[in-house]
């Protein structure tokens, strides 16, 4: 087993595993011939499974991969990837290899970081807080230390990541999530503004249900308590219970170009309409056009605007908060394909840019909508 | 009665605001010792390992400083120029906290602080002053016990590796490191300066994702002002303490230098800056080469430091003192109020728990956890002595702390400590024997001072 890379582009990488820990902190990352696979499967929440060309994070002509079954399956903690990756930002070097260490599989990654610097000329002659030894002359430690003025700095930074490796029969039985045919898919508008819009809209309503508690809290002062309060006091448990999970959002899109993005409570009804979005062609090669025009996407299509504004919607109900750790794949800047499947999941296909060779990098994203 | 009495202007006030957050990240009280010279702030860990000091001097630091002290009010006491008492951090710093730097009419300009001690008053607290524009003046009392300082004692002269960097880029190196790493392990590999960071955890063998990451970062020595360093010799610290040094230094723009011999040996990070001298004393650990240690006592000498708690003098009637070799820092006055260690003995217990819990953990890396101190009257400390161990090293402590487990009648008895001190530092043969901040319990079994 043997796996050995020069990072081509360790921002891109650094940044994919900045969005994927949010999702879950364990990722299993398959190591493959042309792509690298990195799935996150949380207790509860969005999973994300990933496939990324070797070329997109890995420079093909070093890249080296060897093992019995073709692949090289391993469990990483993304976040600490993450973290270490950080220390290649800008480096002219850095490897990535797997390794061995006390019986512990690492991902070894080596970073030659290089930086100008001014040099420290006017700081060494200050030796006056130098009581060392019997140095005597504050001149002599320029010798042992050699070349002091400006120039290249190299530093080499070795960061071990501890792994598991996982045997091909451990991954065997997963595999990603069958869904039926969304109603519809459409490409979302840009995901600084769709996160922007969301992470508001989530705060009210969350801030509005804390308040409603604290507002509920009053009446129970003494001298105010009554039956006819009763029922509100009922209605607060329920909020006290909801509020533990955060709020619901809505979304909702149809086949002609709308997206819609509401949340509501007890006290507060908000919704953001855009329009004018596309909703792509499905891919001719994947199917018969009779079978296409069967879809319940096509379907909807083909519906007028005329029969109603209602007709032709299909909602899913998501949290907030999860979809805000979903949407900070925005940070890569992808196309976003989003397609509903009415009040029952939403699955989000993430293409990054900048891909060669028309290879595509995909993320792909299963959101469970709520029931109501 | 003694009195202290000094003002700072806005920059120094921003200097010892500085100082109190770097110190807060060693302890929770702030000890104060004032002398006619100096004012010195120091904090000791709780493990013991880490001791931090900022000495702020006279002339340079403060706009003004007076100090007095009269022995008048302490019959039959050594008369000491040194007052010292102990501070909960977070009560000054939250006086200091967003008085600074603010260009607002009420800016403080000028901040005066006082203390007067009077045996006779019941009430002694320390008065801080803060002059503000527009004739505001904002005027805190505060609370402070008296305390036994205890100082790490490093001699710098014996030093055998150290350098000097500049903070910006220690920093640099530390930020490669990951935030739940916990030490440091230096050494010299052929032309490179290698920090590794690395975590004494047990992991359980499945949860082997939530083993620490280590991280190693090999600089050039040109990247260091001065680099003298013994080829291929590990020393650890612990890396909180390393990152809370970086960004005092950062803030104060002085060049950092590391003074060390060997593991296991304290080992001290030093800078000055406008009339501030910090000294950081930190225990290291590592593998210690028994070859390099005197053979007279490497065999039972413990490698620990006595406690500078005179636990065995109250057991024996010998209460000749611990004596240091230190000419650094003269023993603090005896007190006529009854004292209470900084580690009360009920703490004690609690940190030797600690340490013998913490001490399989590090078995597997051969590095040994080592304390500044030995908690008092612990044996558990010396069962646990591993035969590769160092022994005794130079470290040495202030006695100051002796004074406390004395009775007021046997303390006025005592010799002046300074004389003792300076005769025992000038003594050239003094390393050679049993180091001088041995417990006196383990000293008797030479037979020397029987």
């Amino acid at each position: 087993m043997r796996f050995r890379t020069q990072l081509r582009d360790s921002r891109t990488f650094s940044k994919l595993t900045a969005s994927l820990s949010s999702l879950g902190k364990v990722c299993w990352m398959r190591l493959e011939y042309e792509v690298i696979r990195f799935t996150i499967i949380p207790d509860q929440g969005t999973q994300v499974w990933a496939s990324i060309p070797v070329g997109t994070i890995f420079d093909d002509t070093t890249y080296e991969l060897e093992s019995n079954s073709d692949a090289i399956n391993i469990e990483v903690n993304i976040s600490v990837l993450n973290r270490a990756l950080r220390s290649a930002w800008g480096s002219t070097h850095s490897q990535l290899r797997l390794t061995k260490k006390d019986k512990t599989p690492l991902l070894a990654l080596t970073v030659l970081a290089s930086e100008w610097t001014e040099g420290n000329m006017a700081l060494a002659t200050n030796n006056d807080a130098d009581g060392f030894g019997d140095d005597a002359n504050p001149e002599a430690p320029a010798d042992t230390t050699g070349d002091r003025g400006p120039r290249e700095r190299q530093t080499w930074i070795t960061q071990e990541i501890p792994i598991k490796i996982l045997h091909e029969s451990a991954v065997e039985g997963l595999h990603e999530p069958h869904c039926p045919d969304p109603e519809v898919h459409i490409i979302l508008p840009n995901l600084a503004q769709l996160k922007s819009i969301s992470d508001r809209f989530t705060k009210l309503a969350s801030t509005d249900s804390k308040s409603r508690q604290l507002g509920v809290m009053a009446p129970e002062a003494p001298g105010m308590h009554s039956v006819s309060f009763s029922g509100s006091g009922a209605s607060t448990a329920a909020t006290a219970l909801s509020t533990n999970s955060s709020p619901k959002l809505e979304l909702s899109a149809n086949m002609h170009g709308s997206l819609r993005l509401a949340i509501a409570t007890d006290e507060l009804r908000i919704a953001s309409v855009w329009s004018d979005l596309v909703n792509p062609p499905l891919d001719p090669a994947q199917m018969t056009q009779e079978q296409m025009s069967q879809l319940p996407s096509e379907l909807n299509r083909k519906r007028e605007a005329s029969e109603g504004f209602e007709s032709g919607w299909a909602k899913v109900r998501i949290d907030g908060k999860d979809w805000s750790r979903v949407l900070s794949i925005g940070r890569l800047s992808p196309k976003v394909v989003a397609c509903f499947i009415n009040e029952m999941a939403l699955v989000l296909y993430v293409y990054l840019p900048g891909n060669r060779d028309g290879e595509e990098s995909c993320l792909t994203y299963y959101i469970n909508s709520f029931t109501t | 009665m003694t009195s202290v009495s000094l003002s700072l202007g806005p920059p120094a006030l921003v200097r010892l605001h500085d100082a109190l957050i770097c110190l807060s990240k060693f302890s929770e009280t702030v000890a104060i010792e004032a002398e006619p010279d100096i004012l010195r702030l120091s904090a000791l860990n709780s493990t013991k390992t880490g001791f931090a000091s900022f000495a702020f001097e006279k002339g340079v630091f403060f706009e003004a400083y007076s100090f007095s002290s009269s022995s008048g009010g302490r019959s039959g006491n050594v008369s000491l120029n040194r007052f010292f008492c102990q501070i909960y951090i977070k009560a000054l710093l939250s006086i200091f906290r967003g008085r600074i730097e603010r260009n607002k009419d009420t800016a403080v300009e000028r901040c005066d602080i006082e203390l007067h001690e009077d045996l006779q008053q019941t009430e002694c607290r320390l008065t801080v002053k803060m002059i503000c524009g527009l004739g505001v003046i904002k005027s805190y009392k505060l609370t402070y016990e008296p305390a036994a300082i205890q100082h790490a004692v490093f001699d710098k002269s014996k030093a055998t590796s150290m350098w000097t960097a500049d903070p910006r880029f220690l920093k640099q190196l530390i930020e490669h490191f990951s935030l739940s790493a916990e030490q440091l392990d230096m050494y010299s590999d052929s032309g490179r300066a290698v920090f590794t960071s690395f975590t004494t955890k047990i992991t359980e063998g499945k949860e082997v994702l939530k083993h620490p990451v280590h991280t190693s970062v090999a600089a050039d020595k040109r990247d260091f002002q001065d680099y003298m360093v013994e080829e291929n010799m590990h020393v650890a610290i612990n890396l909180k303490d390393f990152k809370a040094v970086v960004a005092h230094a950062e803030t104060a723009n002085a060049t950092v230098t590391a003074r060390y011999t060997r593991p296991c040996k304290p080992l001290q990070l030093e800078y000055r800056f406008e009339g501030v001298n910090a000294e950081f004393t930190v225990m290291t650990r590592g593998q210690a080469d028994i070859d390099d240690a005197p053979s007279s006592t490497r065999a039972t000498i413990p490698r620990q430091t006595p406690a500078p708690i005179p636990i065995s003098a109250s057991k024996h009637h010998d209460t000749r003192p611990s004596v240091t070799p230190s000419t650094q820092m003269p023993p603090p006055p005896p007190r006529s109020r009854s004292i209470r260690p900084l580690n009360g003995s009920s703490t004690q217990e609690n940190l030797s728990h600690k340490a013998s819990a913490d001490r399989p953990a590090t078995s597997g890396l051969s590095m040994d956890f080592d304390s500044l101190f030995v908690p008092a009257d612990d044996d558990r400390q010396w069962d646990e002595m591993n035969e590769e161990e160092e022994p005794q090293d130079i470290l040495g402590w202030d006695a100051s702390g002796t004074q406390d487990a004395f009775g007021a009648s046997i303390r006025d008895a005592e010799p002046s400590f300074p004389k003792q001190d300076g005769s025992h530092a000038e003594d050239p043969d003094d390393e050679m024997g049993i180091p001088p901040t041995q417990r006196l319990s383990q000293v008797r079994q030479y037979g020397l001072f029987d």
